[in-house]
């Protein structure tokens, strides 16, 4: 190693990477540091989708300003909150998504409100929306006006059917469980049929807890304003975004499309097994369950020695024995007469003591509430507790990436309904106070 | 042109979006990620994903695998069963990339890679937190020879914190966060999501992330480093989990299909299959309280607090399973169509693949590659207008791009490449690994960029 050290023209640096890392992309020290963002102006248009809430908490993230607009009554999105919980008449997930946003209210269906919006587009950078495809165009304020008064536009819209193809003109509103069923996980995630011992109502495709259809949907539509920004500061151009949560969580369905494609066979539900890794599944233990895994041949060697049964070895010599259906529940018995002998915490000790060829990883299967409790993601700020002036002292998610130049940041939680009406109307339609008190009046606002 | 436009004004607003989207004119639009190259030097999904993403949108992507071997992903087939020596995992891991094989741990390895990091714009990794670093290619070497790349580091944890040296794997990650501790029925077991969700969908963000550091580069020169752990990135998506737990103390449970924050929001068992069903909105309640013939429930329940009353919830859940088991899935589907509620089939992949609308969408993208025939993937998402994302090819066998890669971009000469094959510096695939080859009736040509 020393050789090689010496034989490169760069010099080792003193410090430790980890300490490095750390010192560099200290999430607690972004105030001092700039933004990445900081020129874009996005609208954020969107009605009970929290795909596109957590879009544009993205960009707010990093720097972008992002003005929400909202009826006169408020989004939705503040009633989906569970059994009714609420602050300040704002549900809780909807707080978590409200991070640096401007907000303010706008009556897209009066035509005053309309033409204050289009007073916004030339200063607008990024416009998200989640109606149903055409309501906007049906009021003359879709991509196909707007855009001729920006050319620069970058209009993002978010559906569960998309804004072309048969379905698009569908009536059916958006929800996270209609993406997650669309996607093909829900119809992988779940217990299957024949697991007799676990009750009927327990083996049916199974939707992932939380709103994960929404968050990925959000995520591609993040990634695709960026792709389209970034093309924009080439050429002066924006364009229309389609965005489909169900499509974009597809993508993060494995390979069940390809396999499908060539082999016209369906992958069912797996419980907790992979039709393309075993051993890579839950195990139970004394004091819960845990994660193990050790797939490819050398790894399976070192799981097969940590338990020390090298039988299994003889018997399931390669993947072709190890990726056989009918090995899984078998195969797994075997591992949990050595597993349910142990404590969670002893079974991930005694994958870091093995020293020998090939890795096998276990880890812990934490409840929500022990996760929370977990110091990891409180020093990493993956977890943050904000003190907000109008909402109280709460813990959220914090920043899930540290950037080393533009870290992103929370600089506020949330705002009530219109709390911003006054400052953005001021500021970047010059509206007057009495202008905006009239508006207000007329329900416009 | 104005005769374009005038066409464009008058057509209806989904045939319209149809015109400037047309599936058929992809290859006619830019890309735009054109120009930019990435070296992709990591290896199964975390790391080589985001790759994936940005090659979609016409990123050059490089992917560096060990000669022989290759790629850890490569034999992650389902069920052992490989297509034409492809595995399903490594195709849907990796498209439109060349593909080099260096073993970057020789000096001359590490030389190679230091002639591709300068002239490259983006660099990806995903090995346990400081091990390129110990290689000599981690961000500290590397931004030396090239202030304007942008590295990301992906991890199971991030590069420092208590939990920074465990290994890690989607399922870890999912583990951890307590995705799975918040998936399934309260009177079964947590479930792990039936795909590796941490690994695709955080690659994902990892991609958000390298266009946000792109794009603060083209204002300043500037390029950076960037953490992304995966834990955190599931845990970022818990919606209201940890805002709840601080507040009450009490832990988020399992619920089944059933939303506990949206009523009703579930997926219901019918007589032909599973449907999901959603009627938030008092409109969309009452349409859906129509369609089971309980107005009855939606006078009681109109209002939105009232249904989200706990004791509340099972009596509008109960209702609804009761109604749909006698109902068929298309039963189901229209009459969501008819009275305004959301209600779609669980999809399994025959579904996706087969639906019409996905496929006018070119949601569903079937291409003939050049070396291993007939091939399926997800498309490109999201769906953009001007610059759309497209699929060229699938993963390659190892090593196949050396000479194009090394010669045309690096300028090493044949001779330089040959010692270094001698050497075992790079190499190309092994024939006794049947998973980094060619199929077997490949005719040593078709699809070669070199010669």
């Amino acid at each position: 190693m020393s050789e090689l050290e010496e034989s490169t023209p760069i010099s080792y640096e003193e410090i430790p990477w980890n300490d490095w890392a750390k010192e560099n992309c200290d999430p607690f020290k972004a105030a001092e540091k700039p933004e990445a963002l900081d020129d874009i102006v996005v609208l954020d248009l969107s009605y009970g989708s929290f795909a596109g809430l957590y879009c544009s908490s993205l960009l707010a993230e990093y720097g972008a300003k992002v003005i929400r607009v909202e009826p006169p009554e408020g989004d939705i999105a503040r009633k989906m909150t569970p059994f009714g919980l609420k602050i300040k008449d704002t549900g809780l997930a909807y707080i978590v998504e409200g991070r640096n946003k401007y907000h303010i209210t706008l009556n897209l269906e009066t035509e005053e409100g309309r033409d204050i919006l289009r007073s916004f587009i030339p200063k607008v950078d990024v416009l998200i929306e989640t109606f149903k495809p055409g309501y906007l165009d049906s009021l003359g304020i879709g991509y196909r006006q707007l855009s001729k008064i920006n050319p620069g536009l970058i209009y993002c819209a978010i559906s569960p059917y998309g804004h072309f193809g048969p379905k698009a003109k569908s009536k059916k509103p958006d929800y996270d469980v209609i993406h997650q069923a669309m996607s093909g996980m829900t119809w992988t995630t779940g217990i299957p049929e024949e697991y007799e011992e676990y009750p009927e109502h327990t083996r049916v495709p199974t939707k992932l807890g939380p709103w994960m259809g929404w968050y990925v949907g959000g995520g591609f539509a993040a990634f695709g304003i960026m792709t389209a920004l970034f093309y924009r500061n080439k050429t002066g151009k924006g364009q229309f975004i389609d965005v489909v949560p169900a499509e974009a969580q597809a993508k993060t369905n494995n390979y069940y499309i390809q396999y499908y494609h060539t082999k016209k066979r369906v992958v069912g539900r797996i419980a907790n097994f992979d039709p393309a890794v075993f051993v890579y599944t839950l195990i139970r233990a004394k004091d819960g369950m845990a994660f193990m895994a050790g797939f490819s041949d050398i790894n399976f060697y070192a799981l097969t020695s940590i338990i020390n049964r090298p039988d299994l070895r003889e018997k399931y010599p390669s993947i072709k024995e190890r990726l056989t259906p009918s090995t899984w529940p078998e195969c797994l018995a075997e591992i949990e007469k050595w597993s349910t002998q142990r404590t969670v915490k002893e079974i991930i000790q005694a994958t870091l003591d093995y020293t020998g060829d090939g890795t096998c990883v276990a880890g812990e299967v934490l409840k929500p509430i022990e996760s929370f409790k977990e110091e990891n993601w409180w020093l990493r700020g993956g977890l943050r507790k904000v003190n907000d002036p109008n909402y109280g002292e709460l813990s959220v998610q914090g920043i899930t990436a540290k950037f080393e130049k533009t870290p992103g940041r929370i600089k506020w939680i949330c705002r009530p309904v219109g709390a911003d009406n006054e400052i953005i109307y001021t500021d970047l339609v010059g509206l007057t106070k009495e202008k905006i008190e009239e508006l207000k009046k007329k329900n416009v606002l | 042109m104005s005769g374009v436009e005038k066409d464009l004004e008058s057509l209806p607003y989904t045939e319209y979006i149809r015109e400037i989207m047309n599936p058929d004119e992809i290859f006619e639009k830019p890309e735009p990620l054109k120009g930019i190259r990435v070296l992709d030097i990591g290896t199964l999904i975390f790391g080589p994903m985001v790759a994936t993403y940005l090659a979609e949108f016409g990123a050059e992507v490089i992917h560096v695998e060990m000669p022989g071997r290759g790629d850890t992903m490569r034999p992650l087939a389902p069920f052992a069963d490989f297509h034409r020596n492809l595995a399903a995992g490594f195709e849907a891991t990796n498209n439109s990339k060349y593909h080099i094989a260096i073993d970057m741990r020789t000096p001359e390895g590490k030389e190679l890679i230091y002639k591709l990091a300068k002239r490259s714009d983006v660099v990806v990794e995903n090995y346990r937190p400081g091990t390129t670093d110990r290689w000599g290619v981690g961000y500290r070497q590397l931004s030396k020879i090239n202030p304007r790349l942008v590295y990301i580091s992906m991890s199971g944890f991030g590069q420092w914190g208590p939990f920074t040296f465990r290994p890690s794997y989607d399922a870890v990650a999912q583990a951890t966060s307590s995705l799975i501790e918040s998936t399934g029925f309260p009177d079964a077991i947590p479930l792990k999501a039936g795909a590796w969700i941490g690994d695709y969908y955080g690659a994902m963000m990892g991609a958000f992330c390298v266009m946000v550091a792109l794009y603060w580069r083209d204002k300043t020169g500037q390029g950076q480093y960037i953490d992304h752990p995966q834990a955190e990135n599931l845990m970022r998506n818990m919606d209201w989990t940890w805002i709840y737990i601080g507040l009450t103390g009490k832990n988020r449970e399992r619920y089944g299909n059933k939303d506990v924050a949206i009523v009703p929001s579930d997926i219901v068992k019918c007589k032909d299959g599973f449907v999901a069903i959603a009627a938030f909105k008092e409109d969309e309640f009452r349409g859906l309280c129509e369609a089971m013939n309980r107005l009855d429930l939606f006078e009681k329940y109109a209002d939105i607090d009232e249904r989200l009353k706990e004791e509340n919830q099972d009596v509008i859940y109960s209702a609804l399973h009761e109604w749909a088991r006698e109902k068929t899935v298309k039963e189901l589907e229209d009459l969501g169509e008819k009275f305004g509620f959301a209600s779609n089939k669980v999809y399994s992949s025959e579904d996706q693949y087969n639906d019409e609308h996905w496929r006018a969408r070119k949601a569903i993208w079937i291409y003939d590659d050049p070396i291993f025939g007939s091939l399926a993937e997800v498309a490109p998402t999201p769906k953009l207008s001007e610059t759309p994302g497209r699929v060229k090819w699938t993963a390659r066998p190892t090593g196949i791009d050396n000479e194009h890669i090394f010669i045309r971009l690096l300028g090493l000469t044949k001779e330089e490449i040959d010692e270094l094959y001698k050497k075992g510096v790079i190499g190309k695939w092994d024939p006794n690994v049947f998973f980094s080859c060619p199929p077997s009736d490949w005719d040593e040509k078709s699809g070669l960029f070199y010669p």
